[in-house]
């Protein structure tokens, strides 16, 4: 039992490792292609083992959380964890915000698409399984949420005047 | 086994370096500019070259069963180090965004736009029962498991969640990386745009409002702190906006569209 959860927790160390792994490359990448878009310095490589720590940290609460009791806490996704452990811990200090803001943004983007497109390469063919109109329908069903929620705030934002 | 996952590293990074070479790119349509970004590129790359008729010689080992199962089974994985970059941005801007707290909260409402816009359109086309899954929200993981639960993936609703979870992750990055830049031509304040980015959908959001802020790269932290802060906000609140005002306000514009039809099939 022992063996196997930490077996896992390497596992899930190396994919996320690859993860900041590809980020770099592609901040690398690039650079190559433009030079002047962010610079790969040492707090670079600090800030992608920061993202790497956060990520683990997140994972091990995720595990947690699905021993409590509470529906709503067992259920909250992986991902937010990581987010929640990353803000508590730029609240508390500055040297995170600076090692992670030296990661280029959109060089975390490119790798994760990348990973995204082939892992749904297989639902390609369900896709003949879907009709032309329920395609129509999620046209406006994005647009409807996207719409909706921008028009809400951008009220809320005349409002206060912003 | 372990060739194939090496042939599909190299490939992984042979896709990086195309989209990052081929990089931002703008194509003016009128008065409107559709903005591509590298990550548009990446997933289109990939796609494509996964389709049956590409999968044969070493294409077919870098698309072996495996590979593509490793991708599916550890994308959530792979994405981490974004949700913890999110931390940063939104951490220095945090005060900012409580003083306008409330409007990130009203914005959640926004989501009931699948419903409002989808479902008229939806029976207007003569979808009915299917409908319901079908725009009952983005169709991602939320709306799976409460239709599944509700009604089975194999009855009718299923079928349209499960269609609209198909197209969603197919295409839903891609359409938002040109939806969200072509509101900010319409008019729409980019900081409205930022918070209804945060839709639920992790690569969706991450397709919004990257290509907003590569349209206004002065605004690029503001965008990134709003949208991951409207994420989180989505992933604590998402399934009681769906329960409490989705599911009952669906229900009614059903029964009023549908009326003299046949009765509406009530659910245990």
């Amino acid at each position: 039992m022992e063996k196997s959860s930490l077996n896992k927790y390497v596992k899930f160390g190396l994919v996320v490792f690859m993860s900041v792994g590809l980020i770099l490359f592609t901040q690398e990448i690039k650079l190559l292609k433009n030079p002047e878009s962010t610079p790969v310095s040492s707090m670079t490589i600090w800030g992608l083992l920061v993202l790497w720590l956060f990520s683990m940290v997140g994972i091990v609460i995720s595990d947690l959380a699905k021993k409590v009791p509470i529906g709503f806490i067992q259920n909250f996704p992986v991902l937010g964890w990581v987010s929640i452990t990353s803000l508590v811990s730029c609240m508390l200090s500055d040297t995170f915000i600076k090692a992670i803001s030296a990661v280029d943004f959109l060089s975390i983007t490119t790798p994760i698409l990348t990973f995204a497109g082939i892992s749904v390469v297989d639902r390609l063919a369900d896709l003949r399984k879907t009709s032309w109109k329920v395609a129509i329908v999620a046209v406006f069903v994005f647009i409807g949420t996207y719409v909706g929620s921008a028009l809400l705030s951008q009220i809320g934002l005349m409002v206060t005047g912003h | 086994m372990k060739k194939n996952f090496i042939l599909f590293l190299i490939f992984a990074l042979a896709v990086i370096t195309i989209a990052e070479f081929i990089g931002f790119q703008r194509i003016p349509l009128g008065p409107i500019a559709i903005n591509l970004l590298p990550l548009v590129f990446a997933i289109l790359i990939t796609m494509v070259l996964g389709m049956a008729i590409f999968r044969k010689g070493i294409f077919k080992k870098i698309y072996s069963e495996k590979n593509v199962s490793f991708a599916g089974k550890y994308l959530i994985f792979i994405m981490l180090p974004l949700m913890a970059r999110y931390g940063a941005d939104v951490a220095p801007k945090l005060q900012e965004i409580l003083q306008i707290g409330w409007i990130f909260l009203i914005q959640e409402i926004g989501n009931l736009g699948t419903v409002l816009l989808g479902l008229p359109v939806a029976i207007f086309l003569g979808l009915r029962r299917e409908a319901i899954g079908a725009t009952l929200g983005l169709g991602r993981e939320g709306e799976l498991a409460y239709i599944s639960e509700k009604y089975t993936l194999d009855s009718d609703e299923g079928r349209g969640v499960l269609s609209l979870y198909i197209i969603g992750t197919l295409f839903g990055a891609v359409f938002f990386s040109i939806f969200a830049p072509i509101m900010l031509h319409l008019g729409f304040r980019v900081e409205a745009l930022a918070m209804a980015s945060g839709m639920g959908s992790g690569s969706m959001m991450t397709a919004a409002s990257s290509s907003l802020a590569a349209s206004m790269p002065g605004m690029e932290s503001t965008i990134i702190a709003y949208a991951s802060a409207s994420q989180l906000l989505t992933s604590f609140l998402g399934t009681f906006t769906m329960v409490f005002l989705a599911v009952p306000l669906q229900q009614l514009m059903y029964k009023l569209m549908v009326r003299g039809e046949k009765p509406w099939k009530k659910a245990a």
